[in-house]
Parts: structure tokens; sequence; C-alpha cells
């Protein structure tokens, strides 16, 4: 390396450093909305309308507990929530929170039959809808499942999200780690499980991707945008938008002990739910109960929920109205990637809407 | 990963361990005797924890050098490749930053989906968790009971109490909802 690299090394180093110093607030989740139901640490969060006609079906998006809710509101222009409003759906979220020790003894039939249920009653006693269309998103698509299969009478269409119904496949990392973890000891030696010890194993599953070359390429992106206003506007703006990603990656809440175990062991372990073989609190869940409108949407590069997890759910199934859209992204991509904007939004907003009158 | 030893390693630290438990871990599980002895026996429970969380641990380490060092091996062949067929090393900084990001994304990759790394991952899961459990047990047991302070084990039972109650209150106002409606 010579003198001149070093020099301009330097002054790289220091505009980068200029670039954060300059950095203004960011926020995240800014749709209007208001809070229509509160039960221990979950919300019901409603949303403003943005159009006068509205369809008379509500949409309740019911998102995962591991990370936030907002991801489908991240930002205006990267917003699922804002689209399917944009087009004249009634929006409904559930905002699980954030569990602390008091809540380790929360069951997934407590999520499903209690939080869930209460939270579909309330919508349909504010809406007046007597059936609502549920979207469920990752692990929220599996609860909507579990649900839609309890309680079919309540769902007019059910729509999911990299959804993960049949755990016995070697496709993703955390399926193969899954199967070899000792969910029990986790849950008696934590209680509450981290919500950090969960992020630790989704950055492994590409760690030199999300630990390293994910912060180069936005080094390397704030260089190319130029010394000029119109590029520091931009590098402004690419910092504001990386820096809601990294906020919503690592905002993850710790999960509830006994819920946890559960997911571990009856679905990634023994494959309760595709074998309709999973019961709740004494039910057991039939696949073969969903008969209203399927709607199942998958990323065909997503290394967390792999196709082969969400794809089987068609099939098992006894809807005649039932439709699956692969589209070509990742996990994360389905809600923030300029595809998710321009092509797959507008599509499940019109699968819904079609199907909301 | 097709010249790296991850089973020569996992050999290697399963042997460290009978040998450990042949010689040193035989003192350690003497029997405890004396007015003392509960305490002391959870003192000897949790180093035994200790031992296995350090073997885990090294073992993982084992597995996660051999899959650096395999990607080493391969970045460095794909430079030497490049020279003998272009003449040139990686010219600039950026084309050897993308060719070692690909060869080591890749090595791992291969590496992560190995049974080596998932037995890695849930051997040190596992022990960690009985060295966490262990560990609370001890301060509970030995420091914050003879001082009269609450446990955490005391919490729990106090969330499962309260757990219960808040369930049943559902339960009986879901109950009284739906005989409103009958009525």
């Amino acid at each position: 390396m010579e003198i001149a690299d070093v020099v301009e090394n330097n002054r790289k180093a220091m505009r980068m450093l200029e670039v954060f110093l300059k950095v203004p607030e960011f926020s995240v989740g800014t749709t209007p909305s208001e809070v229509v139901y509160t039960e221990d640490d979950m919300r019901l969060l409603h949303y403003i309308p943005l159009v006068k006609k509205r369809h008379p079906v509500p949409v309740l998006i019911v998102y995962a507990l591991v990370n936030r809710y907002y991801i489908l509101d991240l930002q205006p222009d990267k917003s699922v929530v804002r689209k399917l409003l944009e087009d004249g759906l009634d929006v409904y979220i559930i905002d699980w929170g954030y569990p602390s020790g008091v809540d380790r003894y929360l069951t997934i039939d407590d999520y499903v039959n209690g939080y869930l249920d209460n939270a579909v009653e309330k919508v349909k006693e504010l809406s007046g809808a007597e059936k609502i269309s549920l979207f469920g998103v990752c692990q929220g698509g599996t609860f909507s499942v579990m649900y839609s299969s309890l309680h079919p009478e309540k769902i007019r269409n059910l729509a999911t999200m990299v959804t993960p119904v049949d755990f016995d496949t070697d496709d993703g990392l955390l399926h193969v780690w899954a199967k070899s973890l000792d969910a029990d000891k986790i849950v008696d030696a934590y209680g509450i499980v981290p919500g950090n010890l969960l992020n630790t194993g989704f950055l492994l599953t590409d760690p030199f991707r999300v630990l390293i070359d994910k912060y180069v390429g936005l080094f390397e992106k704030l260089e190319s945008n130029g010394d000029d206003d119109h590029g520091e506007r931009e590098n402004e703006e690419t910092v504001k938008n990386f820096l809601r990603m990294e906020k919503w990656i690592f905002d993850s809440p710790d999960q509830a002990g006994e819920a946890y175990r559960q997911f571990i062991k009856d679905c990634y372990q023994k494959n309760l739910l595709i074998k309709n073989e999973m019961m709740l609190n004494g039910k057991r869940i039939d696949l073969k109960n969903i008969t209203m409108p399927l709607l199942n949407v998958m990323g065909e590069y997503d290394h967390l929920v792999p196709i082969a997890a969400s794809k089987p759910l068609n099939d098992a199934v006894a809807s005649t109205d039932k439709e699956t859209m692969v589209f070509p992204t990742g996990h994360i991509g389905m809600f923030v990637s300029g595809k998710s904007q321009r092509e797959i939004c507008p599509r499940i907003s019109s699968w819904l809407t079609a199907r909301s009158g | 990963m097709e010249n790296s030893d991850l089973q020569a390693s996992h050999d290697f630290f399963e042997l460290w361990l009978k040998a450990y438990e042949a010689t040193y871990g035989r003192i350690v599980d003497m029997p405890v005797m004396g007015p003392s002895r509960e305490g002391a026996d959870r003192l000897r429970k949790n180093f035994e924890a200790t031992i296995n969380l350090h073997a885990a641990w090294a073992q993982s380490i084992a597995s996660f050098q051999s899959a650096f060092a395999e990607a080493t091996r391969q970045t460095q062949e794909k430079v030497e490749k490049q020279i003998a067929e272009e003449g040139a090393s990686p010219s600039s900084y950026k084309d050897y930053y993308d060719l070692w990001m690909n060869t080591y994304s890749e090595t791992f990759k291969e590496f992560l989906k190995s049974r080596f790394f998932a037995s890695d991952l849930a051997k040190l899961t596992s022990n960690s968790m009985d060295f966490q459990k262990s560990s609370r047990e001890l301060i509970e047991e030995n420091l914050l009971k003879p001082a009269n302070l609450p446990t955490r084990t005391e919490i729990d039972d106090l969330s499962k109490e309260v757990y219960l109650l808040k369930k049943q209150v559902r339960e009986l106002s879901r109950d009284l909802k739906g005989s409103a409606k009958k009525k």
C-alpha cells in the first residue's frame, strides 16, 4: 500500500464519520393507528383509513413472536400495511409486546385461543363483520393456520406469508439445528428465552453476509453517492433506511418459555401440525377444518422459512379456493424490497379485496 | 470442507473428556460428608457443569477454526489459480474482498449445515443450560437463602400463581359473557 492509498482511506473514513454525525432521528411504523384493545403485553392496533371507500371485511395481521410487527410498516415507501390501506382494506395488526418473567408460563394455546381469539372478537365487534380475514406472517402465519382450523366460523379468508407448517425439511438451517436442540433445558434454565439467543441463531445462518458484508455494502453505497448536496441527501436517506432495518433486526423480544418449548418440540421436532396431530388445550388441530379461501405466499430464496416448509399447506387444507404465490426474493425481501411494493403487496391486496366484498 | 478434519477435533475432545472423567473427575465425584455436605455437593456439581461447558466450548471453537482454516485454504487456492491462469492476483481491494467473501460464505454455509455443527451447537447449548441452572441453584441455596433474600425460584412460583389466576379469571369472564348472550 502506498502513502496515497493511506491518505485516500483516511479521507473516506472522515467522510463516513461526517455522514454518521449528521444523520437525524429516524422512526419506524409511522402509518397512523390507534390502540383499540390491550391485554397484558398484547396491543391491537387499528390503522386509520387512507381512502374513503372501505371493503367491509377487515384484515387482521398476525406477526411472529420473534422480532416486531413494524417490519410490515417499516417506512412510508416500504410498507405492506400502507399498500393494503391504499386499496381500501380495513387493517388491524397485533403487537405481541415484550414478554417479561411473569409471562414465562404462556403457552401457544394462550396466544392462539386467548390473545388472538380476543383480538378477532374485538375486530368483529368494531367492524360489525361476522367474519374477518386473517393475514399471518412467519410464525404469526403458523398461529393463524392453527386459529383458522380451531375457529373456522370466524374467518372469511386466510392469507399466509413465509409461514412454516411442515417442519420436516433440511432446506433451512434453522430446521436442521432445531432438531437437536434441547428445548426443555433452555426453558428450564431461562424461563423467558432471551431474544438475543434466538437472534444469534438467525445471524449464524449467514454470518459473513450479515455481520460483515452488509456493513461493507453500506459504506460502498455511501462512498458512491458523491460529495455534493444531492449526494449528502442521498447518504442521509441511505443511512436512515439502513438504521431502520438494523433497529428491527436487533429489536428481538424475549420469548415466553412454555410457548417456545411447545413450538420447538411439537412443530420443529415432531412436526405435528402438518400431520393433524398437534393439540392445543386438549383440542386437536385438523387442517382439513380450513375450508375458507387460502392464499399462501412464499419466497424462493427464503433461508429462514424455505418453500418446502410452507408449500404443503395448500394440500393439507380442505379449501377449494386456494392459491400459492412464489416470489423470487428472500424472507425479509418479502416486506421491504422494491419487489415487495411493486409486485408482492399489490397481488396480496387484490387477492384480499376480491374476497372482502 | 473436504480437507478439514472436523471428525479429528471431535474425537480429540471426546478423548480429553474421557481422560478427565477417569482421572481428576473421579476426585471431584467423591462423596461429600459433614455438616456443610449439601452446600459442598452443589459446589461439586457446579464444578462438573463448568468442566462440561468448557469442553463443549473448546470443541465448538476447534470446529470453527477448522472451518476458518478450510476457507482460508480455498481462498488461497483461488488466488493461486487466478495468478496461474491470468498472470495476476486480484488487482483491487474490491476484487479480493469479493473473492474472500464468497469463499468464506460458501465454506461456512457447508460447515453450518454439517452434522458436526448441529451436534456442537446442541451440546454447547445443553451444557450452557446445565451450567446456568446449576449456578442458579448454587447462588440461591448457598448465598440468597442464608441472606434471607428472595430467589428466582420463588419469583417463578409467584409468576405461575399469577398466570393460573389470570387464566381462571379469563375463563370465568368468558363463561359469564356466554351466559349473558344466551339470556
